[in-house]
């Protein structure tokens, strides 16, 4: 998986009450009604800024709190192409996955990348470049199983391989 | 192994699992909220899931949105009722309280259980000594539709506390404390064990606040090794129920162990908008409080109703400040009853809602508008959580959150006795 996109850059202990804030949330969505609200707990006008193929950069312990998976599946449908912080709220991590939104640690990562600078990410070579600044370095390798997760479009693809298998398998 | 692991390669059907590995694992019990089970049931049928895999494990509980306020709860919950009629769930729960209190009270959560939930703060029950971890919806509508789920065994780090508690602090000021030291990722991804001789005396109702906190510390799961207070809520919770306590092999199967003296915790509470903010309860008497709110899945048990009662005993709310309390369950809320708890805090002018969420994550009655500020005895204090964006949320223990509410002003509960001469 390869791709090159715009940085948007966040701070640390960024919150999903922050990204995707609970007056938004509905029990079904429309195509498109996320990506309309992704961010707008800090900046309001960030949906309208942002561009299929962006990536997003935040700090320290980014997307923690909360369980709500709105937070990662919103970036998806915005077609942000990748997330990447020096660390992760935990259900946040898990949620990118199922949404099959590569995910991505970096130590120090949002140091070395400012608002606006063109990212590239190799993540099948395991690597990061700054187009701006030349600086570049390796990704921790993801855990396979993540990985195919993420490659396979995420669970809900997954879990329709599995029921069909489950059906063909009973005739 | 680490008690955690084994209770994980068990629900794995293997023998041992390594850490940081990534296994299939079939949970004892799921808990769906209201949200939860909206927007699972929504996944399920667009993964092409007809049926409920294992109906009998899932605990469908509607606690932030109940009774619905808005139109569209109220459509998203007929519907949800229809659905698990028509899937076979029996175990339903609306308007009893929240899913995090009801577990431990219901029996659901037990030692050695793995239990997932459509919320972060599902990891409260790991107090029993059990696995409890959040997942998000698809995560969820994956488990309906197949029966198991992915889980990747996670590194622990304990922390072993001891000294004793000074006056008028709580265990909710030894989580603020952990954050303090260690920040809102002082745990992320881990296992967080509850250890010491400190951890040994504490009740249940207790031991419950330390484990409810640790998603706020980034952590996967909390546990604290069953003991005699397990064994005994456990023969009052659920007399009929089969538990196995693992035990932790040696002290080779921590990450991280971490020495923790409470003696010298005072009183603490998170500020605005997060909770690595720390300052003593003491030092905040600039604070004017508009809204004291009590209960939610960290403070809503009969522990709390106790210890708020007894600092209200008599006493009434500040002019300019009002007190909106959630019991965290009908059978909190009939306790606190039977024992004049509610008298108490009623004749105080506090106002008292249905058992749930209440406020918190802004599901019920009593937003905040912009500028005005609250204190909580809830986990959380993030921006926009209690209404306004605009508003500040201060986070404490159940103690300090009643003393404040009395005082008008950020009080620090032990400063409020000896001026009132306790």
């Amino acid at each position: 998986m390869h791709f090159q996109g715009k940085a948007w850059v966040f701070g640390r202990n960024v919150n999903t009450d922050l990204i995707f804030p609970k007056m938004w949330f509905r029990p079904t969505y429309e195509p498109g009604e996320m990506a309309s609200h992704l961010m707008v707990g800090i900046d309001e006008d960030f949906p309208n800024k942002v561009a299929r193929g962006d990536l997003i950069v935040g700090g320290q312990n980014f997307g923690c709190g909360s369980s709500r998976e709105e937070a990662a599946a919103a970036m998806k449908e915005a077609g942000i192409a990748a997330v990447v912080a020096p660390s992760f709220g935990r259900l946040f991590t898990r949620n990118a996955i199922n949404v099959g939104l590569p995910i991505i640690t970096s130590p120090r990562i949002d140091e070395e990348i400012q608002q606006g600078d063109q990212v590239e990410i190799d993540l099948s070579a395991g690597r990061l470049r700054n187009l701006r600044s030349g600086y570049e370095t390796r990704l921790p390798p993801m855990a396979p199983e993540s990985l195919k997760l993420i490659a396979d479009g995420g669970i809900a693809n997954y879990t329709r391989r599995v029921l069909e298998q489950r059906r063909a398998a009973k005739g | 192994m680490h008690a955690i692991s084994k209770i994980i390669a068990r629900h794995a059907g293997r023998d041992s699992v390594e850490v940081g590995e990534i296994v299939n694992v079939t949970p004892d019990y799921v808990m769906l909220n209201d949200r939860g089970a909206a927007r699972a049931s929504d996944l399920l049928g667009k993964m092409g899931g007809e049926k409920v895999h294992s109906p009998d494990q899932v605990v469908v509980v509607f606690d932030h949105h109940y009774p619905p306020i808005r139109q569209q709860d109220s459509v998203s919950q007929k519907k949800t009722r229809e659905w698990i009629k028509q899937q076979g769930i029996a175990k339903f729960h609306a308007g009893e309280g929240i899913g995090h209190v009801l577990f431990p009270e219901k029996g659901y959560a037990f030692p050695g259980a793995l239990i997932f939930g459509t919320d972060s703060h599902t990891v409260t029950n790991s107090a029993l000594g059990c696995v409890a971890t959040g997942l998000g919806h698809s995560d969820i509508a994956s488990y309906l539709a197949l029966g198991y789920n992915w889980l990747k065994v996670p590194e622990v780090i304990r922390f072993d506390l001891h000294g004793s508690f000074r006056p008028g602090v709580y265990a909710k000021d030894i989580a603020l404390r952990i954050a303090q030291l260690y920040g809102e990722d002082a745990a992320p991804y881990l296992g967080v064990e509850f250890a010491g001789p400190l951890v040994a005396t504490m009740p249940m109702a207790e031991r419950l606040v330390l484990c409810n906190m640790v998603i706020d510390f980034g952590a996967k799961t909390g546990y604290i090794q069953p003991d005699e207070t397990t064994a005994r809520f456990m023969a009052e919770r659920a007399p009929g129920r089969q538990w196995t306590a693992e035990t932790t092999d040696s002290a080779r199967d921590y990450g991280r162990i971490v020495d923790l003296n409470v003696s010298q915790i005072e009183p603490l509470v998170a500020v605005p908008h997060d909770l690595s903010t720390i300052r003593g309860a003491s030092e905040l008497g600039d604070v004017r409080i508009d809204e004291a709110i009590f209960g939610t899945c960290t403070g809503g048990r009969i522990d709390d109703f106790r210890v708020a009662a007894a600092i209200m005993r008599g006493k009434k709310l500040a002019p300019h400040t009002r007190m909106m309390i959630n019991p965290g369950s009908r059978e909190t809320y009939l306790k606190a009853m039977h024992e004049g708890l509610i008298d108490i805090m009623v004749e105080a002018g506090a106002t008292i809602g249905v058992p749930g969420c209440g406020p918190c994550s802004g599901c019920h009655q009593g937003m905040l508008a912009p500028a005005e500020n609250a204190i909580t005895n809830a986990s959380r204090n993030f921006k926009g959580r209690f209404g306004s964006p605009e508003a500040f949320a201060y986070v404490a223990s159940s103690a300090t959150v009643a003393a404040s509410a009395i005082a008008g002003h950020i009080v620090s509960p032990a400063e409020a006795e000896l001026r009132q001469g306790l």
